[in-house]
């Protein structure tokens, strides 16, 4: 699902544009009134809700992570970067980069936090042509009952909000596959 | 008396300028290092270090001639805009590197990790 200007963008269930209702939750307008009673529309309202709330609640929070040694020389090992292993980050300051798996990392999480669905893989690539922009593919469960045509409106303008938010860089493709369903879980949504 | 002074500024130098000023950037969780700062952070430790030396562990440092070019390795939280992050460290790490050794500093950052909770 190319996410290019001018293309077909998937709707929700309701017909209605999940980047019009998620510019309002974020504009901080209330809901009207089909927005306040369609299932798909308080889905897509929770989505942008929630994503607001990891990227500045979490960045307001003061954390020193522990480092023994064995985590340092781990981390170490892991941090030996290969070129396809680094997105590269727009900057006028000189060269700037990202691992590649520390972003899908991000998306998962993000994808995690939504109501009714658990992300399963994601893919970032980056190919130089295109500026710093990256497709995505990512593969997700969904709650069963959750409206399924909705879940790709959802994800995708999800992933498009969070790569502009959390990692900096424009998404220009989303690949969203169902690949599962899970049952509502009576002690709460773990991640995997 | 009137001698001429030449200063020449190491690699050393610039490298914990550098880590000085890239971990009080906002956002700035810590500073990873790489294999071989690793490793001799773990022999540092066993062997008994001086503490006394400003740590550099995350960042590499060049200079050549009236320029230098560093690298920092950078781990962050989520929350923090990625591309902004490695930004202002580009900038606030080449500034300090400017204004303590007069050094032009190009500056590559990665973002290594980002922490999810």
């Amino acid at each position: 699902m190319a996410v290019n200007p001018g293309d077909p963008v998937p709707t929700l269930a309701c017909g209605r544009d999940a980047a019009r209702v998620w510019d309002r939750a974020e504009a901080g307008v209330a809901p009207d009134v089909h927005e306040r009673d369609c299932p798909h529309c308080r889905a897509a309202f929770a989505d942008a809700q929630g994503l607001e709330a990891v990227v500045h609640r979490m960045a307001a929070q003061r954390l020193e992570p522990p480092d023994t040694v064995l985590d340092r020389v781990m981390h170490a090992v892991v941090a030996e970067f290969r070129p396809y292993e680094v997105l590269s980050l727009p900057s006028p300051h000189g060269p700037a980069r990202m691992s590649t798996p520390a972003a899908a990392a991000v998306l998962r999480r993000v994808v995690d936090g939504m109501g009714g669905l658990r992300a399963r893989s994601c893919r970032i690539e980056q190919d130089g042509a295109q500026g710093h922009a990256v497709d995505v593919r990512i593969t997700v469960a969904a709650r069963f009952g959750v409206d399924l045509a909705s879940v790709t409106a959802r994800v995708r303008q999800m992933v498009i909000a969070a790569g502009e938010q959390a990692l900096g860089v424009p998404v220009r493709r989303v690949d969203i596959e169902v690949v599962d369903l899970f049952e509502a879980d009576p002690f709460g949504e773990g991640g995997p | 008396m009137n001698a001429d002074v030449r200063m020449h500024v190491g690699d050393a130098v610039v490298a914990r300028v550098a880590a000085h000023h890239a971990r009080r950037v906002p956002g700035v969780v810590a500073l990873r290092a790489d294999l071989a700062q690793a490793l001799l952070g773990v022999a540092g430790a066993v062997l008994g270090q001086d503490r006394s030396w400003l740590p550099a562990d995350g960042v590499t440092a060049t200079v050549h001639g009236a320029s230098a070019e560093v690298t920092v390795t950078i781990v962050t939280r989520l929350g923090h805009n990625c591309r902004d992050l490695a930004q202002a460290v580009q900038r606030d790490v080449a500034a300090g590197v400017r204004a303590y050794t007069g050094l032009d500093a190009l500056v590559t950052v990665t973002v290594a990790d980002v922490l999810l909770n």
